[in-house]
């Protein structure tokens, strides 16, 4: 899914190589970041666990039956966690692509189909011994006081990192927020300015770095090997 | 030319996948989506937080502590581990109508279901009612269970009414239908013979309810509602509902007796016992951490709206660089 990510489309990567500067510069992913990151996910699991711990401490089914009880407490934590992960990585997604939806929905499916198969009564009938949970999402995930819950911890869970990275693209935006926010307004202004703009620019030949810090194509056009071979194209067909 | 048709031979293919060309949707998180997003966050919490602190507010319980601490109360005398089957009374009033249906819970504290070697204590196959595993269960097996009773009795012009409890369908229903089975013995005695009954039982299982078979042995709801292993130490679990005859509407106010088989001894683990009387809402019981988490969750969106607001205000930057 990573792979298939795009923050700036290929043409203005092209257009602004320095972009790539904090690739090369480590800012991306160095140990402040990872210790960061580290950081998210323990304030994460801390309110994972205590919001439902809070709300089931004396939590009672709609029509009166018992709940707050251990598996009806698991099944509750670990939806909120799906959920939680799930969006979070859909919020850092910039380009959705087909692949892109299939596996985040997908897998917010695959949780809740696998959750009621283990917790169905055929596969207890064969082995009662190794699938206690029997019975208990349906029980649970029935109840509105418990989808009450799994939306508060997910949204607590969710929004400051929402404010927080909002907060600093407008403060200190980067040049890759820039670029993106001039990427939306050319699309809304119209595509047929661009085509017009393209059409004229491929006529003329640039040489792309885009790695700068590899040799780059620079000979190659000097000495006009490419170039060569168009003429002799022309040549032949006209 | 050999280095050309190399060169075009290692060409990775033009298509929109393996050139990242594939349609997609490139949302961008701008002001004019975050902004009204997190007011609407906010409004949507504060109301859900309103209507809930509300309903929790307008829900009635009543809880009796009974564990007998106090020397001038009546359980005292049964808090003696050595007295079987003591009895004991305890009066208090209620002071307005509890609306009905009524639910009366008993309640823990300092009891940890929640345990590891409590929770592994039981056989499953053998609570399915597979007879194979009635003689042999497994090594981790070793019940505990709590049995008092209770008799309520409201007191009218002297005399004592007894109040009518009903104890059809308080287990879950997967419970009672799919996890805990009989055995396919009738009498059920006869499949329990060679085996003994659990040391901390005062009624072996196939004695639990002699005059109902649906509810008799491991099927029996009391039993199906202990074996639902409670998350935290402080619990309560559903032991009746009142919801008939006179009392359908509910506990009338007035002053009751509560008559208790007092059979479970907690002081051994500084555990306390107690009775409550609730009745229940669209969201269950009390539960007023909900209705204030979700106001205070939904202020904090508005305020950070606001905060959001006045630095995109002030701080934004060019759209064209």
């Amino acid at each position: 899914m990573g792979i298939f990510d795009q923050d700036v489309s290929d043409q203005n990567s092209l257009c602004y190589p320095s972009l790539y500067k904090p690739g090369q510069q480590n800012l991306l992913f160095n140990k402040r970041q990872f210790f960061l990151c580290t950081l998210q996910g323990l304030g994460t699991s801390f309110l994972l666990f205590f919001i439902p711990y809070g709300a089931f401490s004396v939590m009672v089914k709609e029509e009166g039956s018992h709940f707050s009880d251990q598996q009806a407490f698991a099944v509750t934590i670990a939806t909120s966690l799906v959920i939680v992960v799930s969006v979070q990585i859909g919020l850092d997604t910039h380009y959705w692509t087909v692949v892109n939806h299939v596996f985040i929905w997908g897998s917010l499916v695959a949780y809740f189909a696998i959750l009621f198969a283990m917790q169905s009564d055929g596969i207890f009938g064969i082995f009662p011994r190794n699938f206690p949970f029997i019975g208990t999402a349906r029980n649970c995930l029935s109840a509105a006081s418990v989808w009450l819950v799994i939306v508060l911890t997910a949204v607590v869970c969710l929004v400051p990192g929402l404010a927080v990275s909002f907060l600093r693209a407008q403060l200190f935006p980067t040049l890759t927020d820039k670029v993106r926010c001039l990427q939306q307004s050319r699309k809304r202004r119209g595509p047929r300015e661009q085509n017009l703009r393209r059409g004229r620019r491929t006529s003329s030949r640039r040489s792309a770095y885009a790695f700068s810090h590899q040799q780059g194509f620079g000979e190659l056009i000097t000495s006009g090997r490419n170039m060569r071979r168009m003429n002799t194209y022309l040549e032949r067909n006209q | 030319m050999v280095k050309e048709e190399q060169e075009s031979a290692n060409r990775p293919d033009n298509t929109a996948f393996t050139q990242q060309r594939l349609p997609a949707w490139q949302p961008i998180l701008s002001a004019g989506i975050i902004i009204p997003g997190f007011v609407i966050i906010g409004l949507t919490f504060i109301g859900i937080g309103v209507a809930l602190f509300v309903t929790s507010k307008s829900i009635q319980d009543m809880e009796i502590d009974y564990t007998g601490v106090e020397t001038d109360s009546d359980c005292y005398k049964c808090t003696n581990t050595d007295e079987k089957n003591c009895v004991c009374r305890l009066d208090f009033n209620i002071p307005t109508l509890i609306e009905g249906p009524v639910f009366f819970y008993y309640g823990l504290s300092n009891y940890f279901q929640n345990y590891r070697r409590y929770g592994v204590s039981k056989d499953d196959t053998q609570l399915s009612g597979d007879l194979d595993n009635f003689k042999t269960p497994s090594d981790d097996c070793s019940p505990y269970e709590t049995d008092d009773t209770f008799v309520l009795y409201q007191n009218l012009n002297g005399s004592n009414q007894e109040v009518p409890f009903d104890g059809k369908g308080i287990a879950w229903w997967t419970d009672y239908n799919v996890k805990y089975r009989n055995p396919d013995v009738t009498p059920l005695k006869d499949a329990f013979e060679g085996t003994v009954k659990p040391p901390f039982w005062s009624k072996p299982a196939y004695e639990l309810d002699p005059t109902d078979p649906n509810n008799n042995g491991f099927i029996n709801q009391d039993f199906l509602v202990w074996m639902r292993r409670a998350a935290l130490p402080d619990f309560r679990k559903l032991y009746r509902r009142i919801s008939q005859d006179d009392y359908a509407r509910g506990l009338p106010a007035g002053n009751y007796t509560l008559q208790i088989g007092y059979n479970y001894p907690v002081m051994s683990f500084k555990g306390k016992k107690k009775v409550v009387f609730s009745n229940v809402s669209w969201m269950g019981g009390r539960n007023e951490f909900l209705g204030i988490a979700y106001l205070v969750i939904g202020s904090w969106c508005i305020v950070m709206s606001i905060v959001m607001l006045i630095v995109y205000a002030k701080f934004k930057f060019p759209e064209e660089d």
